[in-house]
């Protein structure tokens, strides 16, 4: 560990490579923080070794960390473990807190101050407290601190000049009363102010490494402290955090605001289900009809498919050399099913592309305003049933829209046996907007009775499978335990800046798995696999009761979800062997893409079992239909 | 037999006594959710119950207000 981790650590120590990191509780405004204090954006990464984002930037000659936001420096999760780590490593911090959360805020200020990382107080939301009568003497909280403090109303850029001048002010208290427990670690032990209050706190990664008179603490017992002391640190600081409370927080009046009100309607499940079902009817107008039919339909088709593609193969075909030997290099890219420089490009440019920029949009306008952990609340009951909890409704929303981009949302549902499940009910029932439009217009043919059938059969078979997986995976799951901010209006340009990060992030993932597997299916494609697999899918089309041709509709369905629905328009059927053939292609396994995520997110075991279990529902419940139809030959 | 988060309606305020789950306990010990008492804004039946202190809302679900043990003020020590 480097830089200044001592007491008394002062703004002359920061040399010109400092760090500086950003932290503080969720939703206190500290990625607007980090927009005004940022010069030059550097990078959107993830954590090293983790899924958590982190951004990098410059301000003066500090490199600039934001950070996840946490109510503390442990290790209660991903974010958390993300944030500790950047704090450990900082040599200054801005501190960013809530004026109208002190008492919650301050618990994460205290515990900074106790570890002596040098610490500027940004204490953000000044116009909130004041309209909601809460008064702060910021004189007397920076005297209690013994740090700076510098008000700001982060959204409309004010006290940031004040923020930036005084970051070189940045400091720690001498000593705090935390002292009085280092006592209780090991004498010989040789640690930094940082880490001895982590390792008091009970920190089992830091004791796991702790030096102890230069034999390393045994990795069988990682506690080097009393596991109880945990709770007395923690109490001795809220009592320390409430006493500074009572002295610089003035409450005027406590009165309901509209934000209050509105979150009593959306929490209350007889208000709150029209409203979010409301909610989610706009965004599926919004992703599913403006975006993933009008304008996808305008770009991949009147844009792409008629000036991008005959161009790139009059163009490929005009460089490469007429020869034997080139034709397969031309299939690869150029080839009318998953060209790597047409039919792949087309898809990610013209489908993806917007797709993702109208999800992540519609994601941050709901986590902004504070709409989803109240989903989250109101679906908790219905998802614990299949073992997940409210939060998973993240992904189960963004699935309908692509269920490749769910999949990497389900990061956020908690253990891994939530995410798991989650991703195993996306892989196998929950039908993508690029899917979702061919079918609804197949059976816009068929009538509403059978809309119905199909919901149905999807609910019960989520359902089933879900409480399937809950019952045989090992272990239980998390309960729900979520902070509910205030409902406010969100931002444009926060969302935005949102956004164009988590767009980014998602298409450099996804970009290189994407022509891997392009090339990969092309390749198959030319040495006659994709009709071999369609001859081995015989046996099983017939036991669905649908002609052979069906075997091709499943292929194309593993290349792009939407070609199979599409390529049935084309057959030949009756009523209910289009019925029929919608529910085994929404069943059966995702696009060939979905799966490669899966496989990135997951385990391979995970992933083939989710594979295979796909092909048994899909073909277990259309053979089932078949027989209750009475279609099979 | 004590009573259980799980048992208070809305609007009563009660203070969390015993949370058996050590991390969760931790995770409300931080938040201040242990000091004194927590309103409950709202309990939705077999669902989650959404408390509040100092301004700060919690939703916490179902299966853990079961396990969190709480007591009622007495008439002289309510807030």
């Amino acid at each position: 560990m480097d830089g200044c981790h001592d007491a008394g650590c002062d703004a002359s120590e920061i040399d010109a490579d400092s760090t500086l990191a950003l932290v503080g509780c969720p939703n206190v405004g500290k990625s607007v923080v980090f927009g005004e204090l940022a010069e030059q954006y550097v990078d959107v990464s993830n954590y090293p070794g983790t899924t958590v984002d982190t951004t990098l930037a410059e301000f003066g000659d500090y490199q600039l960390t934001d950070t996840p936001g946490v109510y503390g420096i442990s290790a209660f999760d991903e974010e958390e473990r993300v944030t500790r780590e950047i704090v450990l490593e900082a040599d200054a911090v801005v501190n960013v807190v809530d004026a109208t959360h002190l008492d919650r805020d301050l618990f994460l200020t205290l515990q900074l101050l106790d570890m002596g990382i040098p610490t500027v107080v940004a204490l953000n939301m000044m116009d909130e407290a004041e309209a909601g009568g809460i008064d702060v003497d910021v004189e007397a909280l920076e005297e209690a601190l013994g740090v700076p403090v510098v008000p700001t109303v982060a959204i409309d850029g004010e006290g940031f000049d004040e923020l930036r001048e005084r970051v070189p002010e940045a400091t720690a208290p001498e000593s705090t009363d935390i002292e009085a427990y280092y006592e209780e670690l090991p004498d010989e032990l040789e640690a930094s102010r940082r880490e001895k209050t982590l390792l008091v706190e009970g920190d089992e990664d830091l004791a796991r490494e702790a030096d102890v008179g230069g034999v390393m603490a045994d990795g069988g017992s990682p506690a080097l402290v009393d596991p109880g002391l945990r709770e007395e640190v923690y109490g001795q600081r809220r009592s320390r955090v409430q006493s500074i409370v009572d002295s610089v927080q003035n409450v005027t009046r406590t009165d309901e605001s509209i934000g209050d009100r509105l979150s009593d309607l959306m929490i209350n499940p007889l208000t709150g289900t029209p409203i979010a079902l409301a909610v989610l009817g706009l965004i599926y107008y919004f992703i599913g009809d403006l975006v993933a039919q009008r304008l996808v339909d305008k770009l991949e088709g009147e844009i792409l498919a008629a000036h991008y593609i005959p161009a790139v193969e009059s163009f490929v075909g005009g460089l490469l050399p007429e020869a034997g030997w080139i034709e397969p290099i031309e299939f690869l890219l150029i080839n009318d099913n998953l060209g790597l420089l047409t039919v792949t490009v087309q898809y990610i440019v013209g489908t993806l592309l917007p797709l993702v920029i109208a999800f992540y949009l519609a994601i941050g306008v709901l986590e902004d305003s504070g709409v989803l952990p109240r989903l989250a609340v109101l679906t908790d009951r219905g998802l614990n049933r299949i073992g997940l909890n409210g939060r998973a409704v993240v992904p189960m929303i963004v699935g309908v829209g692509c269920v490749t981009m769910a999949v990497i949302t389900t990061r956020m549902v908690g253990s891994k046996r939530e995410r798991t499940i989650s991703t195993a009910l996306l892989g196998l029932g929950i039908p993508c907007s690029a899917q979702l439009g061919v079918i609804m217009g197949l059976m816009a043919g068929l009538g509403l009775i059978y809309w119905f059938g199909y919901l149905g059969i999807l609910l019960v078979v989520l359902g089933v499978a879900g409480v399937f997986l809950d019952r045989t995976l090992p272990g239980e799951s998390e309960a729900l335990v979520t902070e509910l901010p205030r409902m406010r209006i969100p931002r444009p340009g926060n969302i935005l800046r949102k956004t164009y990060n988590r767009a980014k992030m998602f298409l450099r993932e996804a970009i290189p798995l994407f022509a891997v597997t392009a090339l990969a299916i092309s390749a198959l494609d030319y040495v006659g696999g994709l009709a071999a697999i369609q001859d081995g899918l015989r046996p099983l089309t017939s036991l669905v009761g649908m002609p052979t041709d069906f075997g091709q509709i499943l292929v194309l369905g593993l290349i792009r979800r939407d070609f199979a629905a599409a390529g049935m328009t084309d057959m030949a059927l009756s009523s209910a062997q289009v019925f029929i053939g919608l529910v085994v292609i929404t069943l059966f396994v995702p696009c060939i893409l979905a799966m490669v995520m899966i496989l990135k997110e997951r385990d391979a075991k995970s992933a083939i079992l989710m594979w295979l279990g796909s092909w048994v529902v899909a073909f277990g419940v259309g053979g089932l239909l078949a027989a209750a139809f009475g279609v099979i030959a | 037999m004590s009573e259980v988060l799980a048992d208070v309606g809305s609007g009563e305020s009660v203070q969390l006594v015993d949370v058996p789950d050590e991390n969760t306990r931790a995770r409300l010990l931080r938040l201040g959710f242990l000091d004194g008492s927590v309103e409950c804004r709202h309990h939705i039946r077999k669902g989650p119950v959404i408390v509040r202190h100092n301004g700060t809302e919690l939703a916490l679900g179902a299966a853990l207000a079961e396990e969190i043990e709480i007591e009622r003020p007495t008439a002289e020590a309510s807030d």
